[in-house]
């Protein structure tokens, strides 16, 4: 089939912490992708993801704390534009590709709804342009081998993202050793098959990181009846949102889960190591599969030239990544959090009574966890009491 | 005796297994023919004094606009009854056609 002669664009999703940013360094790293517009969306009120994310000159990165798909159709829509306009007034450099690395909350819908060119989204000179320049060729989900099941048992989005994909990667197969595990890699594209009976089913270890981004024609069609009825619903959704909302845009409708929130702490001196590393894995102990996501770019006193990049999902904290140096004049440490029913202020708490010593009231950061967290509570709080005893 | 299990069968999704679950019911209810397309999301809501997550089920007949029916609870915990209480049960008109 002949492809349009338009720019094409990706979509890169997969749900928390699966490997979208690594996947995408690889693949900017290849030459052959040297002109590449990204488009990096993040679910936070600070955005580290396009620091996380190596940028060659020919590369153009933007960001957007808060989800495309949470803040309407038209924002992806004006970012394509704007890249458009930048590139055609030469105040960026030209590309032929786009890729959209979705947030790992991503709702995959509205914003598959919104390459599709309709009449109604034509009536403007940037729909137009849009509609002209770019076309959607492809959309890959990687599922974390690890954490992949839980996270669509447990998120609709994350069924979503699997469901509406032309190419699914296995992540972190890598870590697989023992026979079992092998074996249940082995069913994988079996059980995924449930979700999606059509795409291509890849292993991230030995899949060719371009061919996932060659343009191909993205057919809804392929994707089955779910999805099929998942688009339509959601065009009529985002009719009546546009109707209801009209008059104020801050009522726009969220699409997460209940209580999936993210926050921040930024911290302006360098830290620890080893009282960093204390606050982690307190804060994994206790927050378990409630901390879906923490990921941020830390300065630590022995080496504050050279900031390490941390990430963790759920139970799982990978080592620290240490960089040679800070990617932007900011030197502040900044971390997002991305938790289901677990407020700011304990977290907060947790890090300053670890970090600086301040005294914290430890209850506060059980209660609003589920109760089979609270047999925790007195081991942390003696744990946090020694500490704070040596401290002294 | 215990039923078969076949243990080279796909894995189960809980919120796959309750979607199917919904869409039958909503059929059932509403009394819709059996190849009449029934969709069914979870979308966080913000309105004000609702539940902050609701279900939202489209029903797609042909040459009709797409119906919606809102249940303001999680996907998970959506019953029959409520499905119910949406479609048919108060005075308000839950059963909405999608302007």
């Amino acid at each position: 089939m002949a492809l349009p002669e338009r720019i094409p664009v990706f979509f890169l999703s997969g749900f928390l912490g699966s490997g979208k940013s690594t996947l995408l360094n690889q693949v900017l790293a290849d030459p052959s992708f040297e002109d590449t517009a990204v488009i990096i969306n993040e679910f936070g009120d600070v955005a580290i993801d396009h620091l996380l994310v190596r940028q060659g000159e020919t590369t153009i990165s933007q960001t957007s704390t808060g989800c495309l798909c949470c803040s309407g159709t038209t924002d992806i829509r004006a970012t394509l534009f704007d890249l458009h306009c930048a590139a055609s007034a030469g105040l960026a450099p030209a590309f032929s590709r786009v890729i959209v690395e979705m947030s790992g909350l991503g709702d995959p819908a509205p914003l598959v709804n919104a390459l599709m060119a309709k009449d109604n989204d034509t009536q403007t000179m940037r729909d137009r342009t849009v509609d002209s320049e770019f076309y959607l060729a492809g959309f890959v989900t990687l599922y974390d081998i690890i954490l992949g099941e839980l996270s669509i048992e447990r998120h609709f989005e994350a069924m979503k993202q699997i469901a509406f994909a032309d190419r699914i990667v296995l992540t972190k197969t890598d870590l697989a050793k023992d026979p079992a595990t092998l074996s249940d890699i082995a069913a994988l594209p079996q059980d995924l098959r449930v979700f999606n009976a059509t795409a291509a089913i890849v292993d991230r270890a030995e899949a060719d990181p371009a061919s996932l981004f060659a343009p191909r024609p993205y057919s809804v069609i392929e994707r089955g009846e779910e999805v099929s009825g998942w688009l339509a619903l959601e065009a009529v959704l985002a009719a009546e949102t546009r109707h209801v909302h009209a008059s104020n845009e801050r009522q726009r409708p969220a699409r997460h889960g209940s209580g999936i929130r993210s926050f921040s702490i930024i911290h302006d001196t360098p830290m620890d190591e080893a009282r960093l590393s204390r606050f982690l894995s307190l804060l994994q102990q206790s927050a378990g599969q409630h901390l879906l996501r923490v990921k941020g770019i830390v300065g630590l006193e022995d080496e504050p030239e050279c900031p390490r990049i941390i990430h963790g999902v759920q139970h799982c904290m990978s080592d620290p990544v240490r960089l040679e140096a800070w990617p932007d004049g900011d030197r502040r440490t900044r971390m997002v959090f991305i938790t289901s029913g677990i407020d700011p202020e304990p977290v907060r708490d947790l890090f300053s009574a670890v970090i600086a010593g301040t005294p914290s009231p430890f209850g506060r950061l059980l209660s609003p966890i589920s109760a089979t967290l609270a047999a925790l509570s007195s081991r942390l709080s003696s744990y946090l009491t020694t500490l704070s005893r040596r401290s002294s | 005796m215990k039923s078969f299990v076949n243990p080279l069968a796909p894995r189960t999704n809980r919120l796959q297994v309750k979607s199917t679950e919904i869409r039958a019911w909503v059929r059932h209810l509403v009394d819709l023919p059996e190849d009449t397309p029934v969709s069914v999301v979870e979308l966080a809501c913000r309105d004000e004094g609702c539940p902050d997550i609701e279900t939202v089920i489209g029903i797609m007949e042909a040459n009709k606009p797409i119906r919606t029916i809102r249940v303001h609870m999680a996907l998970a915990e959506v019953t029959r009854n409520a499905i119910a209480e949406a479609v048919h049960g108060d005075s308000r008109p839950r059963l909405d056609s999608a302007r």
